[in-house]
């Protein structure tokens, strides 16, 4: 790395260098090109892509190809004469730059750049609501609302919480005795792209309080054209998540997740886009059973309404136990479902902030540029834009005058129209 | 990982590079040229803090940078072709004067 960010500094500088000093503009314009490319190789190592390919694209490519054009077009390779006008200019150019090397340099080794440190990412929590017999509640973080009326089977946003301690309570809606306080730590951890935290309020019987697991949540962007699974078991025993392929072999059935203690979070493997999660199923666990076809299923995935694998997605499948009005229980699945963070310096991540913040200034810019174009157009018009002169009419009515007296057979216009000039003989000869 | 510091003095050379050859040159393409150096150079010092602080907004701001150099190319190459059509030359020091 600081190998070749040595070689691309210098051939950058000298590039440049090469650039001021060639008497050929075409020379100069070649020059500018290889160091466009070397600060694009620098945006690559910068995590910058996208604006790597922009620079090639647009700089080296459109904006050079323009330079190149003119400087052809006009023949203006050689064309400084050195006036001698501006001598005192050369000297004072110098000095100038020497100052302002002079200045800069002073100001970037003393400044403090480098010992301040990447800022920390300011967590963020979101509050999923697996406990089934909690109803619906409020999330209070230190005694601050974070949401309202979060029922079962429901999570809040994420909500951005400066790093700290929290005592997370959750009240029944529109009252103050909490169901379940806990108390959580969120650090501001600078080494993730999104520093999202869940917290799952879970379990729980009509009697007993329901328990609140907190932990880490990774949206990160993941590779093209994947998406990221979790599971998180709600319920009070362990599960398998078990993959039992087509219905007709038992022998394609695998074991995805096995043994999931109550409380406990796990991260699949990354799984392709449009992964079919219909023949997915959550079973109980039964260590003795080997067949997996005999194991208690809780919860099939068939519903690809519900449960279905979209790419760039972060998603936390949910498991836990509802009661139902009869007195038993049973299990649901719920998927909460979130955009995976678009990776740094991508085009993704770019036209997220693009089409989200920079909406006005992107307008602003496109208007910018069409009246460049405008402009570039009205200045380069050979005779540039004048109206059109009235005498260029008056010619084509003259005639047409003439041509409604004959028909009418007698002269409207005779007093009026000033006779057209005779038309001169054509000169003899050829 | 090359320091944040090092892509910024980088920068600042290729500013004064590019600074030099605005004060230094007497071809109006190359003083154009020269510009575009030293935007270059502010555009890889953005791109440089973006990274440090892991803030996405410096690339968007390089993104507009570009797009207004691009414009700014347009208008200037149509000048100077206009102004060699009536002067016969694109040496700045016969321009001083704001004469037709």
């Amino acid at each position: 790395m600081e190998a070749l960010f040595l070689i691309v500094m210098v051939i950058a500088i000298a590039s440049a260098i090469l650039m001021l000093l060639s008497e050929n503009a075409v020379h100069s314009a070649l020059f500018l090109i290889v160091n466009f490319g070397c600060v694009a190789v620098l945006y690559l190592m910068l995590d910058a892509p996208f604006l790597a390919m922009i620079q090639i694209a647009v700089y080296a490519g459109a904006i050079m190809v323009l330079f190149l054009f003119v400087i052809m077009l006009l023949g203006a390779e050689k064309l400084t004469s050195q006036t001698k006008r501006f001598i005192w200019l050369t000297p004072l150019a110098i000095v100038l730059a020497a100052a302002f090397a002079l200045i800069v340099g002073a100001a970037i080794l003393n400044g403090e750049i480098d010992l301040t440190p990447p800022t920390e990412r300011t967590p963020q929590l979101r509050v999923v609501h697996a406990a089934p017999y909690a109803g619906s509640v409020d999330v209070y973080a230190n005694g601050e609302l974070l949401a309202s009326d979060v029922s079962f089977s429901d999570a809040t946003d994420f909500v951005e919480l400066p790093a700290g301690d929290y005592t997370i309570t959750l009240n029944p809606v529109g009252t103050a005795n909490a169901v379940v306080t806990v108390n959580v730590s969120l650090d501001g951890d600078s080494s993730r792209q999104a520093n999202t935290y869940t917290a799952v309020a879970y379990g729980g019987t009509r009697s007993i309080a329901p328990e609140v697991a907190l932990f880490p949540d990774n949206v990160e962007a993941v590779d093209a054209k994947t998406a990221r699974l979790s599971v998180f078991n709600g319920t009070n025993s362990p599960v398998n998540l078990v993959d039992f392929g087509s219905d007709f072999d038992p022998t394609d059935d695998r074991v995805l997740l096995a043994d999931l203690a109550p409380g406990m979070l796990v991260e699949l493997p990354l799984v392709s886009e449009d992964t079919s999660v219909r023949s997915w199923a959550f079973t109980g666990v039964d260590a003795a059973q080997t067949n997996l076809e005999r194991l208690p299923v809780l919860v099939r995935l068939n519903n690809p309404e519900v449960y279905s694998v979209k790419r760039d997605t972060a998603q936390l499948l949910v498991v836990s136990t509802e009661g139902l009005f009869d007195g038993t229980t049973r299990e649901v699945v719920f998927p909460l479902v979130d955009r995976s963070v678009a990776p740094f310096g991508g085009p993704q991540a770019v036209g997220q902030l693009l089409f989200s913040r920079f909406v006005l200034p992107f307008q602003l810019i496109a208007i910018l540029l069409l009246a460049a174009m405008i402009g570039a157009i009205v200045l380069t018009h050979k005779e540039g834009f004048q109206p059109r002169r009235r005498d260029v009419r008056r010619k084509v009515m003259k005639p047409l005058a003439n041509v409604i007296s004959e028909q009418v057979g007698s002269d409207v216009l005779v007093d009026e129209t000033p006779l057209l000039p005779e038309k001169q003989a054509e000169p003899a000869g050829d | 990982m090359v320091q944040t510091e090092t892509f910024v003095m980088l920068s600042a050379v290729l500013f004064i590079l590019g600074a030099m050859g605005v004060l230094l040159r007497r071809n109006a393409i190359l003083l154009f040229m020269s510009v575009e150096l030293m935007l270059n150079a502010s555009n890889l010092a953005l791109v440089a803090f973006a990274r440090h602080w892991q803030q996405m907004e410096g690339h968007l701001f390089v993104f507009f940078v570009i797009a207004v150099a691009a414009a700014e190319v347009a208008v200037g190459l149509a000048l100077i072709v206009a102004i060699f059509r009536s002067k016969q030359s694109i040496n700045i020091d016969e321009l001083h004067q704001m004469e037709g």
